[in-house]
Formats: C-alpha cells, sequence, structure tokens
C-alpha cells in the first residue's frame, strides 16, 4: 500500500505559481520593450541580484528553522565598515581587510543565535534589537560618511569573465554549496526537522539548540559576503548600505517557496527564482520607463500575495497535522 | 525495573513499582487514567527521570538519562502522538536520528536500502520519497514502527498505539507486533482497551493509583478480574452531596453527528435542569463532541437541535454559542485574558451591555458593579476586583470563566475537565456551582477523568468508545458497569455483576 498522491490543482499552482508568473513577467516586458529580453540584460539582472541571493541563501535555513533574522542587512553594513576601517584609518592591507570581515559577520550572528538560543529571546524581537545597534555602531565607526574604497577593490564589483561578471558566478558557488548543505548533508535535514516543531525533533533526539545556534551564525557570515560585495559593486561605503535588504532577502525566500512557518523550501531552485522574480520586476519596471515610484508598490503586493500562498499552503499542512496528533 | 518511585508537585505518581519484561513477550501495562502507566514508561524512555529505583537490562544496572540514552540501549518508544516531521520525506524521518553517512555527506544510498529493508520486514513497500503530512494517521504510524526497526531495538513500547487507527489498521499493527515478538523483541503495550490485551498479550501488569495491583498471564485473567483490579474496592468518595431535580423539558436533541474520522452517527438528547456525565477514556471522542456541539469544528452529517422556548429547531455553528457555554480544563483557551483585572475579564464577552446607544464609553460603575455582583455571588477569592487574573489559583480562575458565561445566560453549559488540577476545596466548590447551575433549570455536559468526581455529581451517563457513543447508563450504575463500558466490553453480554 503506497501513499495516495493526488493531483491537486490548488497545490500545483501553490509550487509552480511563481514560476509561470516570472515567464509571464518576461514575456510582458519583452512586448513592450525590445530590448529587455537579450543576454546582456540577463547578465546585468543577474548581477544586481548576486548580493541579495547570497544574503538570502543564508537567511533561509534560519527561516527553514521556523525563525526569523531580520538583522542581516545591518550586518553586512557594520562588517563592510569594520573592513573600510582597517583599510583606510588602520591601513591594514585591504585583501587582509576582506579576510578579517567575514568571520565578523559570523561573530554577530552567532550574538544574534545567542540571544535566541540561550537567552530564550523571541528571534524577531531579538533580531530587531540587533538590527539598530549593528547599523548603530557601523554609523558610529564610519562617522555616517560615505567612504570611497581603493580603486583596485572597487574594480572587483564590476570583474568579468568573458561576458559573466565574476559576482554571478560567486553567488553560483554559494547557491551551489548551500543546495548540498541543505539536502545532502545531517546538519541541512535537522534543520527542517527543527522546522517542523522544535518539541518532536527534540523527542527524536535531535540538537535543537545547536542545530538553531548555527543557522543564525551562518547567517551573519553570509551578510558579510553580501555586503562586502554590495560595496564593490558601488565602490564605496554608504550609510545605506544594507538598509532593506532583510526584507528583500525574506521577500525573495518566501516568493521562492520557503515558509515563514518552517520546514518548508528550498535552495535551489527557490532562491533563485525568487531573486529573479524580484530582480526581473525592477529592471524591467525601468526599461518600459514606469516611474520609480511604482517599484515599491508593485513588489509589495507581490510580497503579499507569496505571503498569502505560504499561508495557504501552511493551513492545508496544519489540517493534516491535526490528524496526525489524534 | 525495579522499586521506581516518581512524584510531581502534588501527586506520588508511582509509589514503587517494579516489574520484569522477557524477550519475545508482549507485556499490557493496564490501567485507569492516571494510574501512572504513562509516567512508568517515560522513565523507561529516558522521557523523564525517576526520583528513586533502578533499570536492570540484562540483570545489569542501567541508567537511563535521556531518549538518546534510551535509543542507545535498544529501547524504542512509539509515541501516541506520533513522533514525525510532516513535510519531510518517509525516508528522512526514518532515518533522522542517525543518518548514515560518507564523507561527511548523507549517504542517501545506504540509507534507502534500509529503510526499504525495515518496511519490507513489516511488508510494506512506501514510495520513499513521499512526504510524511501526505500519509494516513496509520501509514504515519507504520512509518514510526519502522524506524524502531532501524534501531535494533530490543524493547519497544507502545502507547496506547490504536486510538487513531481504523479497524483494518488495527489488525495489522497486531499482525506486526506478533512478527516483532518472533523477532525476540519485547513489547510492552499500554492501553485501556481490554480487548486488545487479549488478542495481543501474554502477561499483564496492572496498576492503581502508582502501585503494581497484579500480575499474571493473560489467559489466567478474565476482563471482569481485571477491571475489578483497575478499580480497585474503595468505596466511592463522595466530596458531593448529590439531590435528586425534577428533569426539565428537553433542551438538546443531537441526531446522528458525525464528523470524519472523530465522531460516528452520535444521538442522544438533554434535557433543562439535569447533569450529564460523558464517559469514556482519553481519545475516546469527548472533547470532540463538544467542539462539534459549540460549532468549533466542522460536522460532515447530522443535526444539532435546540429548544429555546419556541420548539426544537436546528441552529447553526455561529449563533450556537449563544445558547451554550464550554468551559474546559485549559483557561486560557476559553478565553481569559491573564494580565488583565477580573474586572475586565468578566464584563469582555458582554460589553454591549454596559453602554448605552448615545454614549459608547463603557459605563465604569455599572461594570464594576457587576463584577463586584459575580464575585460575591461566584465567592472568587481575590483582594479586589482589580486583582490580575493571572494572580489568582486555579479554582478561582475557572469561576471566572463561569462568571463571563452566566452573564451571557447560557442554557447548556459544557465541561470538559474543569476541576482538573484545581485543589479539593476548589473542586468542591466547583461541583456546588455545577449543581446549583441545574437547579437554576441550566443544562450541564460534564467530561472528567475522575471517575469518583463524574460519579457523584451525574444524573445519567453517556458513554464514549472510540468515536461512539455506546450506552446511557442510569445514575445507579456501578464503577464497574462504567469501566467495562468504556473499555470496550460488549455493553450486554460480556459484563456480569461482581
Amino acid at each position: 500500500m503506497s501513499a495516495k498522491q493526488r493531483f491537486r490543482p490548488g497545490a500545483f499552482f501553490l509550487s509552480y505559481g511563481f514560476l509561470m508568473a516570472i515567464v509571464v513577467m518576461i514575456a510582458v516586458f519583452s512586448l513592450y520593450s525590445p530590448n529587455f529580453f537579450s543576454l546582456k540584460n540577463g547578465l546585468f539582472i543577474l548581477h544586481a541580484a548576486a548580493p541579495s541571493m547570497i544574503l538570502a541563501t543564508g537567511v533561509a535555513l534560519v527561516l527553514m528553522t521556523g525563525k526569523i533574522d531580520i538583522s542581516i542587512g545591518s550586518t553586512a553594513y557594520l562588517s563592510a565598515a569594520i573592513g573600510v576601517v582597517l583599510m583606510m584609518r588602520l591601513h591594514v592591507n585591504p585583501g587582509l581587510a576582506m579576510l578579517i570581515v567575514l568571520p565578523i559577520g559570523a561573530v554577530l550572528g552567532a550574538i544574534n543565535g545567542f540571544v535566541v538560543v540561550i537567552l530564550r529571546v523571541n528571534p524577531l524581537i531579538a533580531t530587531l534589537g540587533s538590527y539598530f545597534t549593528f547599523r548603530g555602531l557601523a554609523l558610529q565607526i564610519s562617522n555616517s560618511m560615505t567612504i570611497s574604497i581603493p580603486a583596485q577593490l572597487g574594480n572587483l564589483g564590476s570583474l568579468r569573465i568573458g561576458p559573466i561578471f565574476v559576482d554571478i558566478l560567486f553567488a553560483g558557488i554559494v547557491l551551489a554549496i548551500y543546495q548540498v548543505i541543505h539536502t545532502r548533508t545531517i546538519f541541512g535535514r535537522h534543520v527542517m526537522a527543527v522546522g517542523n516543531g522544535a518539541e518532536v525533533a527534540q523527542k527524536v533526539g535531535i540538537p535543537v539548540d545547536r542545530v538553531s545556534f548555527l543557522t543564525f551564525t551562518l547567517a551573519g557570515f553570509m551578510a558579510s559576503i553580501g555586503g562586502v560585495l554590495t560595496m564593490f559593486q558601488v565602490s564605496s561605503l554608504s550609510p545605506t548600505l544594507g538598509q532593506g535588504y532583510e526584507f528583500t532577502a525574506i521577500a525573495l525566500l518566501v516568493i521562492g517557496g520557503v515558509s515563514l512557518f518552517g520546514g518548508e523550501g528550498t535552495i535551489l531552485p527557490g532562491i533563485l527564482l525568487g531573486a529573479l522574480a524580484l530582480t526581473i520586476i525592477q529592471s524591467g519596471l525601468n526599461f518600459i520607463g514606469a516611474s520609480v515610484f511604482v517599484y515599491p508598490l508593485v513588489r509589495g503586493g507581490i510580497i503579499f500575495i507569496a505571503m498569502y500562498a505560504d499561508s495557504l499552503k501552511t493551513m492545508s499542512k496544519r489540517h493534516v497535522k491535526v490528524l496526525a496528533e489524534q | 525495573m525495579v522499586g521506581i518511585k516518581k512524584s510531581f508537585p502534588g501527586v506520588k505518581a508511582l509509589k514503587g513499582v517494579s516489574f520484569e519484561a522477557y524477550p519475545g513477550e508482549s507485556l499490557a501495562l493496564i490501567g485507569a487514567n492516571g494510574a501512572g502507566k504513562s509516567t512508568l514508561m517515560n522513565i523507561l524512555g529516558g522521557v523523564v527521570l525517576a526520583d528513586e529505583g533502578v533499570v536492570n537490562l540484562d540483570g545489569h544496572a542501567t541508567p537511563i538519562h535521556s531518549p538518546a540514552d534510551a535509543a542507545r540501549r535498544g529501547i524504542a518508544f512509539v509515541h501516541q502522538e506520533l513522533a514525525l516531521m510532516p513535510t519531510l520525506s518517509i525516508l528522512d524521518n526514518m532515518l533522522i536520528a542517525a543518518f548514515p553517512s560518507r564523507n561527511g555527506l548523507i549517504d542517501y544510498r545506504q540509507g534507502e536500502a534500509l529503510c526499504r529493508e525495515a518496511l519490507a520486514r513489516l511488508g510494506y513497500d512506501f514510495n520513499l520519497h513521499t512526504q510524511v503530512r501526505d500519509l494516513s494517521p496509520g501509514d504515519q504510524q507504520i512509518i514510526e514502527i519502522a524506524r524502531t526497526l532501524l534501531g535494533k531495538s530490543r524493547i519497544v513500547i507502545f502507547d496506547e498505539p490504536t486510538s487513531s487507527l481504523t479497524s483494518r489498521e488495527r489488525e495489522r499493527l497486531f499482525e506486526i507486533i506478533r512478527y516483532m515478538k518472533s523477532q525476540g523483541t519485547t513489547i510492552i503495550y499500554i492501553t485501556h482497551l481490554l480487548d486488545e490485551i487479549f488478542t495481543v498479550c501474554e502477561r499483564a501488569v496492572i496498576l492503581r493509583n502508582g502501585e503494581k495491583v497484579a500480575q499474571s498471564l493473560v489467559r489466567d485473567l478474565t476482563r471482569d478480574e481485571v477491571v475489578e483490579k483497575m478499580i480497585g474496592s474503595q468505596e466511592v468518595v463522595s466530596y458531593f452531596q448529590h439531590h435528586v431535580r425534577e428533569r426539565g423539558p428537553l433542551l438538546l436533541t443531537v441526531e446522528n453527528l458525525q464528523r470524519e474520522g472523530y465522531l460516528d452517527r452520535i444521538n442522544f438528547s438533554v434535557h433543562r435542569g439535569e447533569v450529564v456525565g460523558l464517559w469514556g477514556l482519553l481519545g475516546s471522542g469527548r472533547t470532540e463532541l463538544f467542539r462539534a456541539l459549540m460549532g468549533l469544528d466542522q460536522i460532515t452529517g447530522g443535526r444539532i437541535l435546540i429548544d429555546t422556548g419556541r420548539g426544537p429547531h436546528p441552529v447553526k455553528p455561529r449563533s450556537r454559542k449563544n445558547p451554550m457555554g464550554l468551559i474546559t480544563e485549559d483557561r486560557r483557551t476559553d478565553g481569559l485574558l491573564l494580565p488583565m483585572s477580573i474586572r475586565h475579564n468578566l464584563s469582555l464577552a458582554n460589553l454591549r451591555s454596559f453602554i448605552s446607544r448615545l454614549w459608547p464609553f463603557i459605563a465604569r460603575g455599572r461594570e464594576e458593579a457587576a463584577a463586584r455582583d459575580y464575585v460575591r455571588k461566584l465567592n472568587i477569592k481575590s483582594t479586589s476586583i482589580e486583582q490580575r487574573v493571572a494572580t489568582l489559583s486555579g479554582g478561582n480562575q475557572q469561576k471566572v470563566v463561569v462568571g463571563r458565561w452566566l452573564q451571557t445566560s447560557p442554557l447548556l453549559f459544557l465541561m470538559d475537565e474543569p476541576t482538573r488540577g484545581l485543589d479539593v476545596e476548589a473542586k468542591a466548590e466547583l461541583h456546588s456551582l455545577i449543581s446549583e447551575l441545574a437547579d437554576s433549570g441550566a443544562a450541564v455536559m460534564f467530561v472528567s477523568s475522575d471517575l469518583d468526581e463524574i460519579m457523584s455529581l451525574s444524573d445519567r451517563f453517556l458513554v464514549m468508545v472510540r468515536g461512539r457513543l455506546v450506552r446511557e447508563l442510569p445514575r445507579d450504575s456501578t464503577k464497574h458497569e462504567l469501566l467495562a463500558t468504556a473499555s470496550g466490553i460488549s455493553s450486554t453480554g460480556g459484563v456480569s455483576e461482581p
């Protein structure tokens, strides 16, 4: 007797709806603007999406355990700021400075992990706190100034191998590594198990706290990579670096099918699809000459639809859960 | 297990229990609600720690500190509430505690082979990549059992394994248990349902109030003996003087009430001025019946008729809250706002009566007067009506809930374990409150796992077994009759008076 797996049109649409939406969007934008559907533009879209994809990848595991981290934008800014201060004021070798930055991100993430796991503070509140403190610290040490970085580093941001930007390749590698971590390692499976309910996971013998702590640490680590990458792209450290990244990342994940309720979602193709959907809209609206004020509105609408779809999916999941408990 | 003792705050759950189990046998652990079965097994499974006593495996004292510890020693627990992760695949669920790995990556090829083999031994061939949430409850349980086979478990504890199964799935489970026994596995089988013991178990240990009262071969026992030992010979502890009331006019009629998987063709009626005890074992559908009556769960068939004075008429779920009030053991779900004051909690459902059409602000004076009135009437012990509800004792919190409902003057009170967790005095007060409600013409249906309590309060009993209302019993029924009926012993032929 094997499980019944009926075809449910609703479930099918919930799973593949956004893939279809992306195809429709590309078609519409291409109709309005013939240059939209070109390799060159496609590469620019991916180039622009690279940092947020990396941030989103880091925070994806946190979401999959059913928790949240809204401090990653500030983590990105603080670690980039520390790197700049090391380079410009303390005259540390630029390459070394960038290497120091990455573990700093991990430490910032570990602080979030500590507050959530050990001090048992609600993740939203804990990371709201670090959202403000990390950014405040960064503004403090950078004197709230826009600081240009050395040209050789700035050039890295638009470095290409052939026609392809290096940061696209980099984001691709990060996604691939995470895909393996998520689907093929014990840690990855434990993340999903915790997302299904910490109590059950504990009963089965999973180190729930250790798993959660690690996801926050990794999210911080990835945030610092994303921050440095953004800084390279714009050749400077600006006081608004990383602002709004946390919400872009979470929106991107939800659009890509990661549930805020935990225990659900994929790295590939989920994150890639989510990132594409968001950046295609932005770029497409640009191409057809829409007002810049339209973008937040459209993005807001899409996030809302994605959240609603998530809630619908979870409702059907809850139903089964209740049955199982009886 | 030797001399196991365990106390929880206020209760001695186990008072020195010893028993032994042998390879290849199935041992039944029997007892009424609260006898200590689950606590005993939670100690063996490492879920809770014993205060005193030792566990011997193969004759050696073996300390067990955690579920992982128990698993390492070959003790597996199939919980009543399955420990499965619905969004993960069958494969991941089975392997989750011990993934085989190679070079830091999960070795799914080996894992699949292990799972396939374990399932095959039970006679199953699932698609291992199916998500567990897409399986029926019975199939989900198979996955949990198959998981115990992976760990080469020597002792498998089943806690009420059949409560969510259909009769065919139950047969299948018994097959599996027989197979496991033939492999030399020790089975410890916890249940309330006596017919199951006679089907799958060789020996039985009977617990009552945290003590072992009997241990013998199942074939040397009769059902009557088992029931007798479960309840003991003590008299009904009467904390409460029951008096006969005039039975009022018909209030509620339930016809063929059905909810897929939970309630099966329920028929009964309730009159004004009577206290009806709804009796059944855990998982028999008592709470589900109340929820269905209140319109909290959608029903799949049947009718609910209420006579509010204009003849019986069907009521929609939404408007049912009017003539009915639900009180449960979990006072938070009854909408008690713990950080708020008694006054706020009492007036919450009835705020409309404290405002007027022209002046949309709450009339503080009248609100306070009403609160004081109910505090006095229900004897809610508090320093003032402004005291936070969170700081009240359980019994007084329960009275605030009752007070809230009283303001909307319901005709029928549904009470689900209303006295659980209350001390003796609070219980007694709630009992007389229930009786007064009935005296004043309301009907009360209540559920309690405490047999003494339900026997002293009820005018008559309705007994549920596995989602069906199997029998109605009069007030003068014996403990034995109640327990035997609820344990699924055939309602007419099987039981003789002791």
